[in-house]
């Protein structure tokens, strides 16, 4: 460990506390913003100090509540598409992990590229497949179009798991006769429960901040939190602190499952090629 | 079962669902491509056109304004983010008492949907908003009409959303390869006598090559394919002043409704970033096991 004189650590405390000013300044200007009376909102110099208001949390999720129909539809719409992700990423995930074949690579990279993509090219063809067979609107709609990213991802995180359970455990239950899916299922997804967790957690993130889908996909009753927010950018005026009241609600999920999954952050935010 | 096909037998669920769910959508749109279609005029494909759709876009100035816009974008972001994020994670990797809350906070941004990211800037950005106020401070004046009211300035705004977003992304992936380098190596270069400025040269750069090549590669794609700030904070304006090759394909299709023209301009963009991902790997997954 490097011993340094003590004014250039406290040069270098004061450029952290800087960094982490610059980093939550944002997010802390959204939070007062939902709780401050409205001719405080743009004000020269800016209002730091206020009388704190919940009228504006009232109005969005209790009465008339309209923000709470999306937060529903964000659930729903999110969850399902994690959940219907999950058995077939699995089993690919398996094979990536435990098969050597021909178009391993050549598989990888076009669900890589899945994800590097643009998928706003999805939109188009996607707004005109899905009012042909009446889906337009409805939750499924979005929750089929979410598996182009929920399925990929979730195989190459959870093969970066599964990679590091060893294959000798699960070769010594195919000595006591057990077969290939008796084996994945008893042996390897208990081992690999973690990866399957963290795999789910991000999916349900990406899912949950989707916002180029339901903007196209959604009707009135089915719009998630960040597409219904929009609404709330009336020609009659923008109604800022409803937007305020509805981002830090939107805000919330992600940030508190990235705090819980610390360790797997780097994994999950790099596909699994950087395991951190 | 033969063993040749076993692995196979577990990849085919996927497999048949990812190529209906997208390798249908892909090829209706260069069908679409080649047909004059516009859904305003008629509900169905008015004639086959060959590949007029395509050279109509490389004669449309937006298209190549959008073109220049996507590149400005993406190579000034990728570049900030990257340099921020590796200074912030040098400045983690000291250890600092408290670095482990900082390293928790600093990745919020990250988390945040790209499109109440820009709801947030969108408020911060106007005249009368907080930034104005604080860059003044510091003698910096904003534009009258705030940040993305002025074209000089619109497509700027937009940048900063998103580096700030993901300069975070930067500092916790480098930082994470800053602190599996093993310290005997770093004590040892100390006992040698050698400088931070050439520890950091000859031993944390190498050691941070191959991360940094996969998440400039991630970022670059992720920021050429911006769509949801764009939509948030300008719908590409002023004017076309910060419209971007996915804010163009999105106006041309779902707002003027021209399908046959704006499938071109997809499938312009998909050749564009197959290319890219193609050069990228081919570069940095060479020789390397998966």
């Amino acid at each position: 460990m490097r011993t340094r004189p003590i004014a250039s650590t406290a040069v270098l405390y004061i450029l952290t506390a800087m960094v982490v000013f610059a980093f939550m300044l944002p997010i802390f200007w959204m939070l007062l913003l939902s709780i401050r009376p409205a001719q405080t909102n743009l004000t020269v110099p800016p209002t730091l100090f206020f009388r704190p208001t919940l009228k504006h949390f009232n109005y969005c999720f209790v009465n008339p509540g309209v923000s709470f129909r999306w937060l529903v539809s964000s659930l729903v719409i999110s969850c399902c598409s994690t959940l219907l992700s999950l058995p077939f990423s699995l089993f690919a995930a398996y094979a990536f992990s435990r098969f050597s074949f021909r178009a391993k690579k050549f598989l990888m990279f076009w669900y890589l590229g899945l994800f590097l993509g643009p998928p706003i090219v999805f939109l188009i063809p996607y707004v005109i497949i899905m009012s042909k067979i009446g889906l337009v609107g409805k939750y499924l709609s979005m929750i089929i179009v979410y598996q182009t990213f929920t399925i990929p991802f979730s195989i190459l995180v959870m093969k970066s798991f599964l990679d590091e359970i060893p294959y000798e455990i699960e070769e010594s239950a195919f000595v006591d006769g057990a077969g290939r899916l008796m084996a994945l299922f008893r042996i390897v997804v208990p081992l690999a429960l973690p990866g399957i967790i963290v795999a789910s957690m991000f999916s349900f993130v990406f899912s949950w901040n989707n916002a180029a889908f339901p903007l196209v996909l959604s009707a009135k009753f089915t719009k998630p939190l960040p597409v219904g927010t929009l609404n709330f950018f009336a020609t009659t005026g923008i109604t800022w602190n409803y937007i305020g009241v509805s981002s830090i609600v939107t805000m919330m999920p992600p940030m508190l499952i990235f705090l819980a999954l610390q360790k797997y952050i780097v994994r999950g935010l790099t596909f699994g090629a950087v395991k951190g | 079962m033969k063993r040749k096909y076993l692995p196979f037998a577990f990849l085919l669920p996927s497999l048949v669902i990812l190529l209906l769910i997208t390798l249908f959508p892909l090829f209706f749109s260069l069908r679409n491509s080649f047909v004059n279609w516009n859904l305003q005029l008629n509900p169905n494909p008015m004639g086959f056109v060959g590949l007029s759709n395509y050279s109509i876009a490389f004669s449309d100035p937006t298209f190549t304004t959008a073109l220049g816009n996507t590149i400005k974008l993406s190579f000034f972001a990728t570049a900030v983010e990257f340099l921020l994020g590796l200074g912030v994670a040098l400045l983690l990797n000291e250890r600092l008492k408290g670095s482990r809350v900082v390293r928790a906070l600093i990745i919020m941004p990250t988390t945040i949907a790209p499109m109440i990211a820009g709801f947030i800037f969108r408020f911060l950005y106007y005249a009368d908003g907080l930034f104005a106020y604080l860059f003044s401070l510091i003698g910096i004046m904003f534009p009258k009409e705030g940040v993305l009211g002025n074209s000089a300035t619109a497509l700027l705004g937009v940048a900063f959303t998103d580096i700030w977003q993901w300069t975070p992304f930067f500092t916790i992936i480098l930082l994470a390869g800053l602190q599996s380098i093993p310290t005997e190596i770093l004590e040892a270069a100390k006992v040698d006598g050698a400088s931070y400025f050439k520890t950091f040269l000859r031993i944390m750069l190498p050691n941070l090559t191959f991360v940094t090549l996969i998440i400039v590669m991630i970022r670059f794609m992720q920021v050429f394919n911006l769509f949801d700030i764009i939509y948030a904070e300008t719908m590409g304006g002023p004017g076309t002043a910060s419209r971007t090759l996915s804010y163009n394909l999105y106006y041309r299709g779902l707002v003027e409704y021209n399908i046959g023209y704006s499938s071109a301009l997809a499938w312009v963009m998909i050749i564009i970033i197959a290319v890219m991902i193609n050069l990228f790997t081919i570069v940095g997954f060479r020789g390397k096991e998966l």
